[in-house]
């Protein structure tokens, strides 16, 4: 009785008290709940500053806009329902024409064209503020990397609306694929994320499987069958020139991946009919084993610290996901749900591990937190797998093969809240992603 | 539970309570009036009291005296053309002799105390209110929304029997009159003060720091230091005071939740990094009376969960939102504008969090 006594007075005192600190100042509301939504922005044709940079000034105006609404958070107002016009980069924006078409954010830009340089700037308005986002900002290039450039400003536009980095000006190394499933052609090529730009880094000879980018952006790991037998080899983008991993001899090694120090591999290794992981050191060629289980070990990746590797396993029986020290010891498991979980990949921010998950005869592609909770699947279908993530860590890139002998391969990107996706255009099928980091 | 701690739970319970609610039963001590009480012998009260001592009472009874009556005022004397003019008033008589009375012991007035005798100002003596009419009878106060007319006339009466209408005569009261003619030399002197004395000084206050006077300009040889100095000093005196407590009811619920969600409408997080969905902010504006914000005084006032990049982004959503849905207005009682001129409005993502 007493208790409850004193709960109702200390209750009470603390209503009374709240009560009558609010009956002055400010009126204070708290809102929780908004709307998710694509906010919609403008960007009209950037001014040439003169008639050589007429056409390239519209080129970068819609490459920009392009990079903007393909991540799904922005909806490009189409350039016919603009009111208002913008024919001086340097005169005063007349907001109210831009607020009749609820435009939110605008890019307004100039291009300057000298011989074979071009010159872009641009300024960020958020417009029902009248207030600038940031300051203006200016690049410079050659005219043939407009496209660079225009990324580069999406880049910019991207990281002062949402706060995060951005992921435009970034390059995919994956798989090139020809021909029926039964006489796949496949070679290594490497484009523009939004799928321009592709060249070919080897030829269709052997079969190429799983190339990863070196942290810097600048090498490329995969897995040749050459020889005859699995082997990785390492290929330098910039002058596409490679090299063999050596392992000992009779064996097979497989699914390599670089450690943030961008000197050590970690890969798999089959021997005696069983597959551990192993790291090694590039320079020395020195190798270490980190598990030995009789179980298969595989699809390493380490986390953006390098202090620990996730991988897959079939040790309890079901391929499952499990986390390690980076140093070696005991491995701990952290996917717990239906079904079997492979190809695990670190987010680049550390946070998340992206997975494909097969269950009940459907492929997913889902991300969970690093100790195995909150797993969220997001994508569903006859067969997705092989994540790779952008470098802002927001959007994951991965192959999706339709059923049947005609079936192909095509990239897909997916945001991680699972409601955005989209197929990356490839002049043909395509496989085996694998996302830069952003260029310098 | 022990007893000890049982007992020591309820009084520290008590005691939170009594600090949490000191406020809610503590009430305005009732006016009281102080006044200062001097200390005086006894001799001084025997002396102050002595002239109000009864006088000596005869012993056996004694036939009551009637008093003198006063002399009748004169008659006034009748006018020749009393219907032609009104009736006037007499025309002023010297006052009757006042009949002699007893004439009272002479106080003897003990020198008041030199404190007091300095705070009690000397009464005024009360003075008549002069009027250069005088009346045979005291006359009422003329009635508010009547006018003194200079002939006082008798109401009219509608006469049945006349055929032709008569123009409507309002009455008009009689003129202000006194009862008598007081001159300054009949005046006379009241002692019953009239006022109590003033109250003895409070202690004093301390005294007033030195406050630094703008340089004049006549000190100052240029002319620009000294217009910069007292624009200064201007804006020191026109600093703005704390708003005022808003009065009237306050907002109701629905209010408030009309208002929640007309804002909830249009805060758009789907653009705002991880972050930023961590942070929660709290946005201060301003409304004016027709409900749309001002965007000058829309400005962040805190933030917590994330850093200054994120709160930063949160708070421009945050900006966005209040702008956006308050173009036009946002629907708020007009009587109530002193509840909703100022808003904190907190924006805490943690629903619309993405994992």
């Amino acid at each position: 009785m007493m208790r409850f006594l004193l709960s109702f007075l200390l209750g009470w005192a603390v209503l009374a008290h709240s009560a009558m600190a609010q009956d002055s100042g400010p009126l204070r509301i708290e809102i929780t709940e908004g709307v998710i939504e694509p906010m919609p922005f403008a960007v009209p044709d950037f001014v040439p500053a003169g008639p050589a940079a007429a056409e390239v000034a519209g080129q970068i105006a819609r490459v920009i806009a392009a990079d903007l609404s393909g991540t799904g958070l922005f909806r490009e107002i189409p350039a016919d329902a603009h009111i208002g016009r913008v024919s001086d980069f340097a005169a005063p924006i007349r907001f109210a024409d831009w607020k009749a078409i609820n435009a939110q954010a605008l890019v307004t830009g100039e291009v300057a064209a000298s011989g074979n340089r071009i010159t872009v700037r641009f300024r960020v308005w958020d417009v029902f503020s009248g207030a600038e986002l940031g300051n203006g900002l200016q690049f410079a290039g050659s005219a043939d990397g407009w496209r660079r450039m225009a990324h580069k400003v999406a880049d910019a536009v991207y990281s002062r609306i949402t706060g995060e980095g951005g992921y435009f000006d970034s390059r995919v190394v994956f798989v090139s694929e020809s021909g029926p499933k039964n006489d796949r052609k496949k070679r290594l090529a490497i484009m523009d994320y939004d799928g321009a730009n592709v060249q070919y880094l080897t030829d269709s000879a052997s079969i190429v499987l799983a190339p990863r980018f070196s942290p810097t952006g600048d090498r490329v790991l995969y897995t040749s069958f050459e020889s005859g037998f699995p082997r990785i080899y390492v290929l330098d983008v910039g002058r596409v020139q490679r090299r063999v991993l050596e392992t000992q001899e009779g064996t097979m090694s497989f699914a390599p991946r670089f450690a943030p120090d961008g000197q050590t591999v970690v890969f798999s290794l089959e021997q005696g009919g069983n597959t551990d992981i192993y790291t090694m050191d590039i320079g020395s060629g020195q190798i270490s084993r980190q598990t030995s289980s009789p179980s298969i070990e595989t699809a390493p990746s380490y986390s953006p610290d390098g202090s620990r590797i996730v991988f897959e396993s079939d040790r309890s029986g079901t391929q499952q996901l499990y986390v390690m020290p980076a140093a070696g010891g005991e491995a701990k498991r952290i996917s717990f749900g239906q079904g079997r979980y492979g190809t695990p990949v670190w987010s680049p921010r550390g946070d998340l591990i992206a997975f494909t998950k097969q269950n009940k005869g459907r492929f997913h592609i889902g991300v969970m937190r690093t100790d195995g909770s909150e797993e969220r699947l997001l994508t569903a279908s006859f067969l997705d797998e092989g994540p790779t993530w952008a470098p802002n860590g927001r959007v994951i890139m991965f192959t999706r093969e339709t059923k049947g002998a005609r079936g192909q391969a095509t990239l897909y990107t997916v945001d991680i809240t699972g409601r955005n996706l989209r197929p990356v255009r490839t002049p043909g099928g395509a496989s085996d992603p694998s996302w830069s980091p952003l260029q310098n | 539970m022990q007893t000890g701690t049982k007992i020591s739970a309820l009084a520290h319970g008590l005691l939170l309570a009594w600090a949490f609610l000191g406020g809610v039963f503590r009430s305005d001590p009732l006016p009281v009036e102080v006044q200062d009480v001097t200390v005086i012998s006894a001799e001084e009260f025997d002396r102050m009291t002595g002239h109000s001592e009864a006088p000596e009472v005869a012993v056996g009874p004694t036939e009551p005296t009637e008093p003198e009556p006063p002399e009748a005022a004169p008659e006034p004397e009748p006018q020749p053309d009393a219907a032609a003019e009104p009736e006037r008033a007499p025309e002023p008589t010297p006052a009757p002799p006042a009949p002699e009375t007893q004439p009272e012991p002479d106080p003897a007035p003990t020198p008041p105390d030199p404190e007091t005798a300095a705070l009690v100002p000397e009464p005024p003596a009360p003075q008549q209110r002069p009027s250069d009419r005088i009346a045979p009878e005291p006359v009422a106060p003329p009635p508010p929304e009547a006018q003194p007319d200079p002939v006082e006339r008798e109401e009219v009466a509608p006469d049945a029997a006349a055929e032709t209408p008569r123009e409507a005569q309002e009455a008009t009261a009689p003129e202000e009159a006194a009862e008598e003619i007081v001159t300054e030399a009949e005046e006379t002197a009241v002692l019953a003060p009239t006022r109590s004395p003033r109250p003895a000084a409070r202690p004093d206050r301390p005294a007033p720091t030195p406050t630094a006077e703008p340089p004049r300009a006549a000190e100052t040889e240029d002319a620009v230091a000294a217009a910069l100095a007292e624009a200064m000093s201007g804006a020191r005196e026109e600093t703005p005071t704390a708003p005022a407590a808003p009065s009237g009811p306050p907002l109701s619920a629905g209010e408030k939740e009309a208002l929640r969600v007309a804002v909830s409408s249009c805060w758009n997080v789907g653009s705002l990094s991880s972050e930023a969905l961590a942070t929660t902010v709290v946005v201060a504006v301003s409304l004016t009376q027709d409900g749309k914000p001002q965007m000058e005084t829309i400005r962040m006032v805190s933030h917590s969960g994330g850093g200054e990049g994120a709160a930063q982004q949160a708070f421009e959503a945050a900006r966005r939102a209040i702008i956006r849905c308050g173009a036009k207005g946002y629907s708020m009682p007009a009587d109530k504008y002193d509840r909703w001129r100022n808003i904190e409005m907190t924006f805490n993502p943690e629903r619309m969090r993405i994992k």
